[in-house]
This record gives C-alpha cells, sequence and structure tokens, in this order.
C-alpha cells in the first residue's frame, strides 16, 4: 500500500531532476544548433536585390532555390560530392578492412600497431591534405619520384580534373581508414575463437572462414563504420580545401567548399543558405538512415 | 601459413603493413622539414636529408607567430572539453540512472542533432556569433565544439554510467548524499576512466577542427594551429620544408596525446561507435 502511495511522487521527483540535469545540453543544442537552423531556413528566403543594394536583405521567397536549380557550378559541386562518397566509403571500407585483419594478429609489441592506427585518426584533416599535397607534387613529391624510379612518366596529379580527384581520394581513404579499421578491429575481437576451431576442425580454408565467419559476424560493426563513414563524406571539405582548393577550375569542388565560398568570399548570404538548406536536408536523409537502423536493432536486441 | 611465411614473419610483416601506413606521411614530413630548399628541387629527389638543417624550425617560429597559434587551439580546446564533460556527465547520468520517459528518444535526438552537417551549421552561426559581436572570440569556437562532441562524450560515459551497480549509489544516499551529491562523490570518481576518455575524445576533435576555425576567426593573431598551418603557405609558391616544419611542430602534441593515451583512447573511440 504505501509503496503505491510512494513511487507515484518518487517518480515526478526524478523526472524532474532528469529534467534539470538535461537543461544544459537541451540549452547549448538550442543556442548552437536548433536556432541556427531555424534561421537557416528563413535566411535562404532573403537575398539582396543587386538593382537596389541600399535596402539591405529583402524576402525574396523560393527564388535562391530556383537559382540554386538552375545553377551548373551547384549541381557540378554536388555532383563531386556523391562521386567522393561513392569511391571513398567503399574505399575506406576495404582499406580499412585490410587494416583491421592485419591489425588483429597475436603481436607480442602492441603500440606501433595502435599508433599506427591512431596517427592518421588524430591528424586534422587539413593536415593530412596538405602532406598529400605535397606527396603529389609534379616535380618534388614523392608519388612521382617513385613513379619515376620505376619507369613511369610523371603525372600532372593536381592540375588534371580525373588526376586530381584520384588524389584527393586516396588523400581520404588514408586518413579516415585507420578510424574505420579501428572500429572493425573491435567488432573482430569479438567474434569467438572457438568458431575458427570448430571450422578448421571441420577442414574450412582460411577464406571459408573469413566468408562463413568473419564477415557475417562483423556485419553490424561494418554497417555502423559505413553509415559514420558516409555522414563525414557528405560534409568532405578540409582535404580538396588544402590539396587544390577545388580546382583545377572547379573540378574538385565540394558542396560545402561551394557553400563555404558563396558565404564568404562572395558575401551572398541569402544564397549560400539555400544550399546550406539542401545539403542539410541531404545529410538528415543519411542520418534518419542511421537512427532507423540503430532503433531497429536496439529493439532487436530487447526482444530477444 | 600463406607464401609459406612462417607465423612470426606473416606476424612481424603485417604490423610493418599497418604501421607503415600510419607513420610514413609523418616520416616523410620529419625528413623533408630537415631539408634546405635546395636540396628539395633536386632530381631525383633525395630521400634522407644530406645536409640536415633545423633551420626551417627557427623560421617556423618567426614566420608565423605559431606559438600563438598553438595557445589559441590549447584555449579553446581545453574549455570546450571543459563544458562539453561536464554537460555530457549530468545529460548521461540523467539517461543511464533516472527513470526517465522516452529516454531513448532523447538519445536519438541527441544523436541526431549533433549530426547535423557543420557547412549548414556554419552559415547561420557565422551570422549569430556576428550579431552577437563574437567573432574572433574564444567563445566562438567553444560553444559550437562543446556541441560537437556532446553525442561522442554521452555515449561513451553512459556506458560507464551503466556499470556502476545501483547498490553503490543508494548506499551513498543512505549516508545522507542527494542524488546529485551522490553523482559526484560515487559515480564520477568510480567513471573516472570514462570522463577521461570523453576528454580526450573532445580535445583531439577540438583541437583538429577546421572549417568553424577557418569562419569565426579571421583576425591572424586569433587563428588556431589547424587554420594557421596554412598560412604558410605563399601566393604561389610553397615552401615544403617550412611547411613541413610547421607540421611537425603542429602535430607534436596530438602525437603526446594519443602515445600516452592509446589504450583509453581506442577504447573510447570504439564504444563511442560500436555503441552508437
Amino acid at each position: 500500500m504505501t509503496e503505491t502511495a510512494i513511487q507515484p511522487k518518487k517518480d515526478l521527483s526524478e523526472r524532474a531532476l532528469g529534467a534539470l540535469l538535461l537543461a544544459p545540453a537541451a540549452l547549448l543544442l538550442l543556442v548552437i544548433v536548433v536556432y541556427p537552423i531555424a534561421t537557416l531556413f528563413w535566411n535562404s528566403l532573403h537575398g539582396v536585390d543587386n538593382a537596389n543594394v541600399a535596402a539591405g536583405e529583402q524576402f525574396v521567397g523560393l527564388k535562391n532555390y530556383v537559382t540554386a536549380f538552375e545553377d551548373d557550378r551547384f549541381w557540378g559541386s554536388a555532383w563531386h560530392t556523391i562521386l567522393y562518397i561513392v569511391v571513398t566509403v567503399p574505399g575506406s571500407l576495404l582499406v580499412g578492412l585490410g587494416l583491421a585483419l592485419l591489425a588483429n594478429m597475436p603481436f607480442k609489441v602492441k603500440w606501433p600497431v595502435r599508433l599506427g592506427l591512431l596517427l592518421p585518426w588524430a591528424l586534422p584533416l587539413v593536415f593530412a591534405g596538405l602532406i598529400f599535397r605535397w606527396f603529389f607534387e609534379y616535380r618534388t613529391g614523392v608519388v612521382n619520384d617513385t613513379l619515376m624510379r620505376l619507369g613511369f612518366e610523371p603525372l600532372s596529379w593536381l592540375s588534371d580534373p580525373d588526376l586530381a580527384f584520384t588524389a584527393i581520394s586516396i588523400a581520404i581513404i588514408w586518413k579516415s581508414s585507420s578510424f574505420m579499421a579501428l572500429m572493425l578491429l573491435a567488432g573482430l575481437q569479438t567474434i569467438p575463437k572457438s568458431l575458427y576451431e570448430a571450422a578448421e576442425v571441420d577442414g574450412a580454408s582460411k577464406w571459408q572462414q573469413f566468408v562463413e565467419i568473419t564477415l557475417p559476424m562483423l556485419r553490424p560493426a561494418i554497417f555502423v563504420a559505413l553509415i559514420f563513414r558516409t555522414i563525414t563524406a557528405i560534409q568532405t571539405f578540409d582535404i580538396p580545401y588544402a590539396m587544390t582548393g577545388g580546382g583545377p577550375g572547379d573540378s574538385t569542388e565540394t558542396l560545402a567548399m561551394y557553400i563555404h565560398k558563396t558565404t564568404l568570399d562572395f558575401l551572398d548570404f541569402g544564397y549560400g543558405s539555400a544550399l546550406a538548406a539542401l545539403m542539410f536536408v541531404l545529410s538528415m536523409a543519411a542520418t534518419s538512415g542511421y537512427l532507423k537502423y540503430t532503433r531497429r536493432s536496439s529493439g532487436r536486441a530487447g526482444e530477444d | 601459413m600463406p607464401f609459406g611465411l612462417s607465423r612470426r614473419a606473416t606476424v612481424w610483416i603485417a604490423g610493418l603493413i599497418v604501421a607503415t601506413n600510419g607513420f610514413f606521411p609523418a616520416i616523410w614530413i620529419l625528413l623533408t622539414s630537415l631539408k634546405t630548399e635546395t636540396e628539395l628541387i633536386r632530381s631525383p629527389i633525395t630521400w634522407l636529408p644530406e645536409a640536415a638543417t633545423l633551420h626551417n624550425y627557427a623560421t617556423a617560429f618567426t614566420a608565423q607567430p605559431i606559438l600563438r597559434f598553438m595557445w589559441n587551439s590549447f584555449v579553446v580546446a581545453s574549455l570546450s572539453t571543459i563544458l562539453c564533460v561536464l554537460v555530457s556527465a549530468l545529460a548521461a547520468y540523467a539517461l543511464t540512472r533516472l527513470r526517465m520517459p522516452h529516454r531513448n528518444l532523447i538519445m536519438s535526438v541527441l544523436l541526431a542533432v549533433a549530426m547535423f552537417p557543420l557547412i549548414a551549421l556554419m552559415v547561420p552561426l557565422f551570422k549569430v556569433m556576428r550579431e552577437l559581436g563574437l567573432l574572433n572570440t574564444y567563445l566562438a569556437l567553444i560553444l559550437p565544439y562543446a556541441v560537437l562532441s556532446l553525442p561522442v562524450c554521452t555515449l561513451v560515459m553512459a556506458s560507464f554510467f551503466q556499470d556502476i551497480p545501483p547498490d553503490l549509489e543508494a548506499a551513498a544516499m543512505v549516508d545522507g548524499c542527494t542524488r546529485v551529491g551522490a553523482l559526484f562523490r560515487v559515480i564520477i570518481p568510480l567513471s573516472a576512466p570514462g570522463v577521461f576518455t570523453a576528454a580526450i575524445l573532445a580535445f583531439v576533435n577540438a583541437w583538429d577542427e577546421f572549417l568553424l576555425a577557418l569562419t569565426m576567426m579571421n583576425r591572424v593573431n586569433m587563428r588556431t594551429l589547424s587554420v594557421g598551418i596554412t598560412l604558410y603557405q605563399g601566393e604561389f609558391a610553397f615552401p615544403w620544408p617550412l611547411i613541413s616544419a610547421a607540421l611537425i611542430i603542429a602535430i607534436v602534441p596530438i602525437c603526446i596525446i594519443i602515445a600516452v593515451f592509446q589504450e583509453r583512447v581506442v577504447g573510447g573511440l570504439t564504444q563511442g561507435g560500436v555503441k552508437g
């Protein structure tokens, strides 16, 4: 009797305390994320009339969005962003999986391997971009030097659109694959050794063990890693910024770079906001896919 | 074993591949930083510097205020880390130890909000900060960086908080602690490794960030390290030995952090990822 009488009151105070403890996080998100995003959509409906600059920003309705759909540079940068996603997400998964399998060997001394995976992760993206720009320099870069030592012609990596895209993709894959590897390595270490021992007894080859045990057991880790990587790939900015600045021409420019230029170099706030809003919608689609997956998997864990 | 290699040799080669992949760029930059401009343009290029010089390091300190950049990065990264850890500790506690309605929903919203693309946030945030007169102040970066690491810190700490037996907290409260008192006197001390891991991740995230730093700080002496390093390049010329020296100076603090706390960092990263 007394218990049922006390329970609701205790619940209430726990609720109040919970709300109080969540308040700082909520406030921070409100000021830094929710309010700016709300103004983003509002700003995207405004623009400066070139014929009447003195009037300042005027309400222009959906004009900025119409402009975007007719803007080749917008479509170009969106297309480059998609290409980076399509190339570097599977690329860093494959390289990351390779690194994880190698790093999962029974090393006596663990730190060189661990640091070898941590250093690329900890390096700022823009530093990785600068370093790879140096690697791909035409006359003095180590890549062309290696090509020439092997008897090939040097390539003009950063001044040819396709080669620049390739070089940037290589840099992105190098930078992101080690984080992939760390996540996959954690997944690998949860696979029970007994599964492999049983397969060994049944006479399964190493390759069969990889396909039949490792890959299926690693699936959740791979999925999470892919989603994380896709969300960061949508925002690709630092590495192409440092390596080519979007060039030659606009051939390696990403959506994020174009938005940055529009807003801060061309100072076209309304148009920049419209582009950012479009990008926001694009990445929310990816995020909601991710949330749907985690919701489903945690729901499944609850049922089991 | 593949290719008829002994098991030991296979392990050695595997380790060598992973370590080389991770270290080669840093080693190459280190070698470049010791070369002179004249040695650099020789063809074919030299691998090891012929006459190693520290001249580039001396120039790196005078050509740009690199120590000032470092100080700015340090102030911004440490203050945003403190703010982030504090805020996410409270949130993680509420979400794991209290019987809250819609816990999972709140957690999902927290994650979703923090996954907003930074560039979409940057455009309006720049305007907000300009209106508040906060451009070129530390606050313009501290607040966004605290949000940037909020999800991963909350996840890492939540997973540590979850493992503490409820009896310990109950015992503290019987002894006269309030709930919040129990949080600070029992839960947080017991999950110190988790709090620490969260702090390292938040610090590295803030130290590495580029886009917001580029946008919010346009005065040279307010630039952070990640942006400051790009100032060493000329309009058309890239003085690679000088840039390399500056890069080496800039990555020393990160290298120390990951070398000292490597196990924690790996644990925190995979926890944030796998559980997220």
